[in-house]
């Protein structure tokens, strides 16, 4: 699954990310690594959510989220 | 005593409340200034402490040292410089986590580091634990924890500043539990010398890189030949066109990834050992946000509280402004009598009186409008809330092409133009900043108003507020609707991708608003003696001057001469009166001069108060001009080139003459169009 598609208040770990890599070095940088387990804080239906990555929460679009592929845990 | 003055360059997150640390050393006592070539701020400031001078530089925030961003090449090159001394490394000690990246970073960078853990009360007050002896033993750094809000251990930090300049790094524990496994030359010797040490494949890499690399710049690779060698690793294009080296054989595949890989499972090897109780409490953020970011609510409550500034900003502003006008009556008339009395000529207390009084006095009224406005921002920043404004508008942006974070500027825009255009530096991609750049001027600002309101009421009676309040959406749907077509015609996807951080809700700091506040201010004045001060010159000579020299006879002068020539490009419109196209050009100085030019022009004094109305509205309808060419008015105000400071912020934050040429025009062509559609159409109807 994506984490588009990530249900609010779930944990999720990141499996791969099919992004540019510029933004992809942004999100690793920020400590969002493939195995790095991140929490959905709040979701809107359709479009950005807020994702909590080692302590530290952000507000995603979903031109990133749909390119996240996770797996529940 | 030691007469060197120190530099110390503070670096640190996005966040991690540096600004709040260097305001609390500084104080206001700082110099504001831009880095060289670039729109990026520096912030430098000065303090003693025991018969010491130490001067603070302010870096901008930074999640990496990478060449990603403007700020971290700012940084990293300033760093890099042989102006800094000691790095303060600032970070947030309630998501050491995050910050430690940037802390590895800069310690590879060779030069003194020290850690300053702040908000330590934060940490404190959630009950979490950071052990502040294993942590410098894992690090090889000073951490000193401090407090910027509560003002605690500020000058601990700095005895360990200067205790620390001259210092390698310490030995360090060895931290990597495999190192029996270990098979890389000097593996011991590396693990003495610096925290971060990467598995042997990337530490092989590095070796053979730095040996290239000294080998042939033995100078310039010196003192941070690891730096370097790990840069070139990770495919840093900028470090990589420095050395005419090449490295294509040791690059075999993409190192970049795994290093920042191996940084971050050494960060958890650390907070492992040196955080306990990291998530005990409920945070109280995320209660906040469970209603602020609210799927439903979250719009309704922002447009609240975007009402509640903007009812502040007028009411109470006006209130103030009411103030400030009757005092520039005040100072006017006293000169007037003061200058006439020393029988300084009349041509001078003219220029004084009716160019510069009434120009930069007139904008200094509009002081308290912008005071308040930036208060309520200032507010709303500090508190953590304007992030969250991206996220709740990110939806409805997307449609347009945008992501929720160029929203803020177009906010800002109903304020004032000015610092709406800088606000669009938050957006990353240049695309999307020129984008919401070349909108924000049709968000109608404040100094528009006063020509809706004087024309509205001379010509719509009943139904004057309705006219003026349509100046505001007509303006917004114009940007949502240009926003919509560059959005067709760019045919690329990417860009506007919405990342964010959230930071923590708090109660905002005095002292930050204080000095937030007061640079806007002082910005604004120093607008007022410069830019408006030379406009209101220029315009009180053209309108003075004459082919024939000083003329007191207005139909004389260059103004009346450049107005007439104007005047067929602007009779489609209904707007082809000299008077007008004089007052519209002179508007271009700043929007509220068209109502000041109207009332000199048509030679009516108090063009505001109900007898002069009541004067221009017959001289007017004497000229033929009725309602329609009054809404044509308003709406060419409305759409026009905006205010000279405007286009002046325009120029320096595209750094391009020629678009902010290309936006001039196209203003002027939209606005000529509109004015012209809505003149012909009703003309027909009539």
């Amino acid at each position: 699954m994506t984490l588009y598609e990530g249900e609010k208040g779930s944990t999720l770990l990141v499996l791969r990310m099919a992004l540019p890599v510029q933004t992809e070095r942004r999100l690793e940088v920020l400590g969002m690594l493939e195995g790095t387990r991140i929490v959905v804080v709040n979701r809107k239906k359709r479009g950005a959510m807020i994702v909590k990555i080692r302590g530290t929460r952000f507000a995603m679009g979903q031109s990133i989220t749909r390119h996240i592929e996770v797996k529940e845990v | 005593m030691n007469t060197k003055e120190l530099t110390i360059g503070f670096v640190g997150n996005p966040n991690c409340g540096k600004t709040t640390l260097f305001n609390a050393y500084t104080g206001a006592n700082l110099k504001v200034a831009n880095w060289p070539g670039v729109t990026v701020e520096k912030k430098e400031g000065a303090m003693r402490l025991h018969d010491e001078t130490y001067r603070l530089v302010d870096l901008p925030g930074t999640y990496s040292l990478t060449s990603y961003t403007m700020e971290e090449m700012v940084t990293r090159q300033y760093i890099l410089s042989d102006d800094v001394d000691v790095i303060v490394d600032v970070a947030d000690a309630s998501a050491l986590e995050r910050n430690l990246y940037l802390t590895l970073q800069l310690m590879e960078l060779g030069k003194p580091v020290v850690l300053a853990l702040n908000m330590m009360d934060i940490v404190q007050e959630r009950g979490m634990e950071i052990d502040l002896h294993r942590l410098p033993e894992m690090l090889g750094i000073p951490c000193v924890p401090v407090s910027a809000r509560k003002k605690t251990g500020l000058e601990i930090l700095i005895h360990t500043v200067a205790h620390h300049q001259d210092k390698a790094q310490g030995e360090k524990i060895i931290h990597h539990h495999d190192l029996e496994k270990s098979q890389h030359e000097g593996v011991e010797e590396h693990h003495k010398r610096y925290a971060m040490v990467y598995s042997d494949e990337i530490e092989d890499k590095i070796d053979e890189i730095g040996e290239r690399l000294l080998k042939k710049y033995p100078e310039e690779t010196n003192e941070n030949l690891r730096w370097y060698a790990i840069k070139i690793l990770e495919n840093d294009q900028e470090i990589k066109e420095r050395f005419s080296l090449d490295f294509s054989d040791i690059l075999d595949k993409d190192y970049e990834k795994e290093i920042i890989n191996q940084k971050f499972g050494f960060i958890e090897e650390v907070i492992a050992e040196c955080v306990a109780n990291r998530t005990k409490k409920v945070e109280s953020t995320d209660r906040t946000d469970r209603i602020l970011t609210h799927p439903v609510l979250g719009l309704p409550i922002f447009l609240l509280i975007m009402a509640c500034v903007f009812f502040l900003t007028f009411t109470v502003g006006d209130w103030l402004k009411g103030y400030f006008e009757v005092a520039l009556e005040w100072v006017t008339e006293t000169t007037t009598q003061g200058l006439f009395a020393m029988g300084v000529g009349e041509m001078l207390i003219s220029l004084i009186t009716d160019g510069i009084l009434a120009g930069v006095g007139g904008i200094l009224t509009f002081l308290p409008n912008i005071f308040i406005l930036f208060l309520a921002l200032a507010f709303l920043e500090d508190s953590g809330y304007m992030a969250r404004v991206a996220y709740v508008m990110d939806g409805i942006m997307g449609r347009i092409g945008l992501s929720g974070r160029a929203f803020l500027p177009m906010l800002l825009g109903f304020g004032c133009t000015v610092p709406a255009v800088m606000a669009s530096r938050v957006l990353e991609n240049r695309r999307d900043r020129m984008k919401t750049i070349l909108i924000t001027p049709f968000m109608s600002c404040s100094a528009r108003l006063p020509i809706y309101v004087l024309f509205s009421e001379l010509f719509f009676g009943d139904k004057a507020m309705i006219a003026a309040f349509s100046m505001y959406v007509l303006g917004l749907v114009l940007a949502i609707l240009a926003a919509f077509v560059l959005r067709i015609l760019d045919k690329s996807e990417e860009g506007d991708m919405l990342l964010i951080e959230l930071p923590e809700y708090k109660t905002p700091n005095a002292h930050t608003i204080r000095i937030y506040v007061w640079e806007k201010v002082k910005d604004y004045l120093s607008k007022a003696g410069t830019t408006i001060f030379v406009a209101s010159i220029v315009m009180w000579l053209i309108m003075n001057l004459g082919l024939h020299g000083f003329t007191t006879d207005m139909n004389q002068s260059f103004g009346a001469i450049i107005g007439k020539v104007l005047v067929p490009v602007f009779a489609p419109i209904g707007l082809g009166y000299w008077q007008i196209v004089l007052a519209l050009i002179s508007g271009i100085a700043a929007k509220e001069v068209v109502v000041s030019s109207c009332s000199v022009l048509f030679g009516i004094g108090n063009v505001t108060t109900q007898a002069g109305m009541a004067n221009l509205s017959e001289l007017l309808g004497q000229m033929g001009f009725g309602p329609l060419n009054a809404y044509a008015l308003m709406v060419f105000c409305l759409l026009y080139v905006p205010c000279m400071a405007a286009v002046a912020t325009i120029k320096k934050e595209t750094e391009s003459w020629r678009l902010t040429g290309i936006m001039a025009v196209f203003q002027l062509v939209i606005a000529w169009v509109m004015a012209f559609l809505i003149f012909q159409i009703g003309s027909l109807m009539r």
